[in-house]
């Protein structure tokens, strides 16, 4: 079975897909806390910070569409609370771009800052999580300090998501070839029962097996790997590219468009 | 000189009181290739499980010489490598070059040699270059040569595969038996496809209930139709 994979494009090579990716972690965290910390109601600023992470996929060759895909598949979410704001605040507004003019309320406004930052931030981690292979990113996030337990979570998540997905779609699959009728609310419901009771079931046999699997190769409860990870010229540069930008923009450009 | 493995009269029971094997003797000699066969559910995967130290019961089992038992657990596991029926379950960490490194690291390796064992093991099952994929990225026949890379890269005496030619397609089950012939190590293979059992076999052994049926030379063993047939298998290329 085919999956859409979020790191399909991890593999791809690339200068930002060579790039170290703890250095490609922090400049995300700390390019998605400047926009979060943005004004509430200021748009251009917005604008200007979203040609970072534009850049950063066109150079990685990570088509738009695809990033904004994903964006999508996310944002319902995020619009249940941004169509929220102009409900609760109708403040008017008169906002200008140019010699124009607009009269709105600031739960507009509000609105469209909750869901540009949210593109926004989205976009950034779109372009970590498409040039990083996930592997590396876990890598990362130990050596950046993340519980030893935790990246090991994360990485049994990675591998057995699609395993886990691909047996749902085969119970789905086999239900759909035998009901040849509706059966009604309550049994629908006591159907979908059984089949979450189902991949539950399976899902403890395979994590026994994995366990007999790890222990067939020696585990004895300590996670080792070969750390790979090294910092080279190219990762300052990038690193140092985008703080400027980042914080320029903040301190700089911000006064400005305010 | 010690044998690769040594059974003695072993018996288990499943924790529900279903007995699984009984009176089990079996022993196999260094670079030995030995078939298991049987029906579904004989024992094959269970007497699989015994041999490395994962089921315990009565009887004694010895694994190149060494008692298994709590004490010898690591070094057994060392000499003898395990491959599960399903490679989705061999193969847990995000990239196959940690997959297949997971071993040599866990005996302690140094990073050079364990990087070392990673390539030759990969080049050895035709993977090689491909370290740095995800397993869910492979194929069906490449994560089935990977489990085994995933063992190879122990560099263990004795290798133990379930149902190794499962739900492979008859090129991948043939680049699959060439590649098991080649391996210099003892061979166990669980299997009850008669075919890809007699593609490999140098000795045969027939489980059935839980008990050894039938022991030898396969020719004697898996050609005769009426053997086969009362135990619910078939003789070699008769589908």
């Amino acid at each position: 079975m085919h999956h859409a994979y979020i790191d399909k494009f991890a593999y791809q090579d690339s200068a930002i897909h060579r790039l170290d990716s703890r250095v490609k972690f922090i400049v995300v965290v700390v390019f998605t806390a400047v926009v979060i910390s943005l004004p509430r109601t200021s748009l251009s600023i917005l604008a200007c910070y979203a040609v970072g992470p534009f850049a950063v996929l066109v150079w990685a060759g990570i088509p738009l569409r695809f990033a904004f895909k994903q964006v999508l598949l996310v944002c319902p979410f995020v619009l249940v609370l941004a169509l929220s704001c102009p409900f609760y605040d109708r403040t008017p507004l008169a906002v200008a771009f140019g010699p124009w003019v607009w009269d709105v309320t600031v739960g507009w406004m509000r609105c469209f800052v909750i869901l540009g930052k949210f593109v926004v931030t989205m976009l950034a981690l779109i372009a970590l999580v498409s040039t990083t292979r996930f592997n590396d990113l876990l890598v990362g996030l130990r050596w950046l300090g993340m519980p030893r337990i935790l990246v090991v979570q994360l990485g049994f998540l990675y591998r057995y998501i699609f395993v886990l997905i691909d047996r749902a779609h085969h119970i789905l699959r086999a239900r759909a070839g035998r009901k040849l009728r509706n059966l009604g609310f309550k049994r629908e419901l006591s159907i979908a029962a059984a089949m979450l009771g189902s991949l539950f079931v399976r899902s403890i046999d395979t994590a026994e097996h994995i366990n007999v699997a790890m222990q067939a190769r020696g585990f004895d409860g300590t996670w080792k790997t070969l750390s790979r990870l090294r910092v080279r010229p190219a990762d300052y540069v990038f690193a140092s590219a985008a703080m400027f930008f980042v914080f320029g923009l903040y301190f700089f450009l911000k006064p400005a468009l305010q | 000189m010690t044998k690769a493995i040594e059974i003695e009269s072993f018996s288990y029971t499943y924790p529900d009181g279903t007995p699984a094997l009984s009176g089990v003797s079996l022993s196999v000699e260094h670079g030995e290739k030995l078939v298991l066969i049987g029906p579904n559910g004989a024992g094959k995967s269970t007497l699989l499980l015994v041999m490395a130290g994962f089921l315990r019961g009565t009887g004694k089992v010895r694994i190149d010489g060494l008692e298994v038992n709590r004490a010898n657990l690591k070094k057994i596991r060392a000499s003898l490598g395990s491959c599960l029926e399903n490679p989705e379950d061999q193969l847990f960490m995000p990239r196959l070059f940690d997959d297949v490194a997971f071993g040599p690291i866990n005996m302690g390796l140094e990073p050079e040699e364990v990087t070392k064992r990673v390539t030759d093991a990969l080049e050895t099952v035709g993977l090689a270059g491909m370290g740095e994929r995800a397993p869910h990225h492979l194929s069906a026949g490449q994560k089935r040569a990977a489990a085994i890379a995933t063992i190879l890269s122990m560099a263990p005496k004795i290798i133990t595969l379930d149902e190794p030619e499962g739900s492979l397609d008859p090129r991948h089950r043939k680049n699959l038996v060439e590649l098991l012939k080649t391996l210099p190590q003892t061979l166990v293979i669980a299997t009850c496809n008669m075919n890809f059992a007699a593609a490999l076999a140098e000795r045969v052994v027939l489980v059935d209930d839980g008990r050894i049926i039938a022991d030898g030379d396969p020719k004697k063993i898996m050609w005769d139709s009426r053997l086969m047939a009362e135990h619910g298998l078939e003789v070699p290329g008769s589908m």
